[in-house]
């Protein structure tokens, strides 16, 4: 399957009582694309990502993927039309091992049901093993690979960033939404981290990045949308957002 | 999740025989309804710990279902005159009926108010046992009917509930080690990071409990067997309380740990049989010592102990992606 379908957020709008946290705010995120979203705390970056990744649905204005409207789609339903995100803190299961973790990200893959995975069907053990081989190269593949059996519990701060990331390639998704993927890493782990990114884009994925960390932003975003108080306030490529007076007057500063 | 070692094999091997040979090497009858008893409790709680010990829902009400599942299996076979392989069956559908009354409304409800959701179902179940005189016999109560030979001897009634208990630990061994067991325990461990790997939470809750109902009302129907009368009285609530207690001191998110929770916590006033009016007080004491000291349960005592001896060195090595390697994965379509 050729992944074209572009996963856009139309005007949309999102209320927390009367508190406006979005405001007509319109994004498309593109399959092999990375795009970036910044701006000031409390400006909306979060909420839009939750938007799309369904834990809020949108006050107005819709969500779709392709010709699918998912404005109401429930988290679950994202995830299996291939929506994967991280948080901003990691959310892990700590009492489990680094590759337990990772294999979670398999579960809409894994179709073993309740019965007969009880039963351990012969098809049930076949398909964990294809699901285990895939998180271990995944694990290899994102820097994860000494530290496979290792409980969750014990990764340092950026490890468990990198776990969280590759738990969401598990769910070989469409589409990756990186809830500020470089908080307290360090230059070189935020250099893994691009070249991980780019990876991905190169691999048709399309990545939303919220970021604070703007140098990374625009050192590997094709596009960067600019929210202030609830409202986008620019967007364009790095080059353009990057020079806007409007963006350097409420976010980047002189 | 976790694979077999040789070690551990051994240890199975050891355990079965153990088991097996148990009729022959007990000293009393008593000792022997007391190797049923824990049998017919673990039937219950195998299931019952894939809900609390995995899922993390804190059902404190599964005496109801234990309840019901007797008194399904006692007016059955014994009034209705079924037979009672076919009892026991419905005794188990029953029961997983029941789950799914009680899982339906309950299970959306955040911690506190789901195990008072489940001990009210208790209580309710109770009283309506009490109170319909014609099907349960009311305080009176009713027998436990006899399973049919070679079943009706204590031994032959061991290998029975023995032989159950085997099967359900196994489904739940299966459950626990697989896809579904990672799904469970990160709705208990993050909801959240399981919603958005694609987890129905809901769902998967509800299906585990109606697991947990089938294996209740199975148990229940053994239980009526072994206890051959049971009256309200049999089903008190801290039974239920009891259940909770050995999957909470043997750990959480461990099948061992509970099963060595519930042989313990059955034969403790037997094995304090000199100061059994102390019972209670011993097993208050556990209780303290396990959430005081190993809060992991007793099936991790030994890893706890081996740590303490021996600390494990955790060595920090630098991330470093391998580029190439992630690129073939993710181009890698099964």
């Amino acid at each position: 399957m050729t992944n074209t379908a572009q996963l856009q957020a139309v005007s949309v709008s999102r209320a927390f009582g009367g508190i406006k946290a979005l405001d007509d705010v319109s994004l498309e995120l593109r399959p092999g694309e990375v795009h970036g979203l910044i701006g000031p705390n409390g400006s909306g970056k979060t909420t839009l990502l939750n938007l799309l990744c369904g834990f809020y649905q949108p006050s107005s204005g819709v969500i779709h993927l392709g010709e699918q409207d998912l404005s109401q789609a429930s988290v679950q339903m994202r995830a299996v039309n291939g929506i994967a995100r991280t948080f901003q803190k990691p959310r892990l299961m700590p009492m489990l091992s680094v590759l337990d973790n990772c294999m979670l990200g398999a579960w809409i893959h894994a179709d073993a049901g309740f019965m007969s995975t009880a039963l351990a069907l012969p098809h049930v053990g076949a398909q964990e093993l294809d699901i285990q081989a895939r998180a271990i190269e995944l694990l290899h593949g994102v820097g994860l690979g000494h530290v496979m059996q290792r409980q969750a519990s014990l990764l340092d701060h950026a490890e468990q960033r990198f776990l969280e990331i590759a738990r969401g390639l598990a769910m070989q998704p469409r589409f990756m939404l990186l809830d500020e993927p470089a908080g307290g890493l360090t230059h070189q782990e935020i250099d893994h981290l691009a070249d991980v990114v780019r990876t991905l884009r190169d691999n048709g994925i399309g990545v939303l990045l919220v970021e604070h960390h703007t140098d990374f932003v625009f050192r590997i975003c094709d596009r960067v949308t600019t929210l202030n108080t609830g409202k986008m306030i620019c967007h364009g490529t790095s080059e353009q957002v990057r020079n806007d007076p409007e963006v350097i007057r409420v976010y980047l500063g002189a | 999740m976790n694979s077999l070692t040789h070690t551990h094999k051994a240890w199975l091997l050891l355990g079965g025989l153990l088991i097996a040979t148990l009729p022959g090497w007990a000293g009393d009858q008593y000792q022997l309804h007391l190797a049923s008893l824990i049998a017919v409790y673990w039937i219950l709680i195998a299931g019952l710990n894939m809900v609390v010990g995995f899922t993390g829902q804190l059902s404190i009400g599964h005496v109801g279902l234990l309840c019901i599942g007797s008194y399904a299996f006692a007016v059955l076979a014994g009034k209705s005159g079924w037979h009672p392989a076919l009892a026991l069956v419905a005794s188990g559908v029953l029961g997983g009926v029941c789950g799914l009354a009680l899982g339906l409304p309950s299970l959306r409800l955040p911690g506190f108010y789901f195990a008072m959701a489940t001990m009210a179902f208790a209580l309710i179940v109770n009283d309506l046992v009490l109170a319909q005189v014609d099907l349960t016999g009311g305080g009176i109560g009713l027998p436990g009917p006899l399973f049919p030979a070679p079943f009706d001897s204590p031994s032959g009634f061991y290998y029975l509930v023995s032989l159950l208990a085997l099967g359900v630990t196994w489904l739940s061994w299966n459950l626990g080690r697989h896809m579904w067991g990672r799904a469970l325990i990160s709705i208990r461990d993050n909801p959240v990071a399981a919603q958005s790997v694609g987890v129905a939470v809901f769902r998967a809750k509800l299906t585990v409990f109606v697991f947990s109902g089938v294996t209740a009302g199975l148990a229940g129907a053994v239980f009526a067997s072994l206890q051959s009368y049971i009256t309200p009285d049999t089903f008190v609530f801290e039974l239920s309380l009891f259940f909770f207690v050995c999957i909470i001191i043997g750990g959480r998110g461990s099948i061992i740990g509970p099963f060595i929770g519930t042989v313990v916590l059955t034969a403790l006033p037997e094995l304090v049989a000199p100061l059994a009016k102390l019972g209670n007080f011993f097993y208050g004491l556990l209780l303290l010592v396990v959430v005081l000291v190993v809060p992991e349960g007793i099936g991790r005592v030994f890893d706890i102990i081996r740590e303490r001896l021996r600390p494990r060195v955790v060595h920090r090595e630098p991330i470093s992606p391998d580029l190439a390697r992630l690129d073939r994965a993710l181009k890698y379509k099964p």
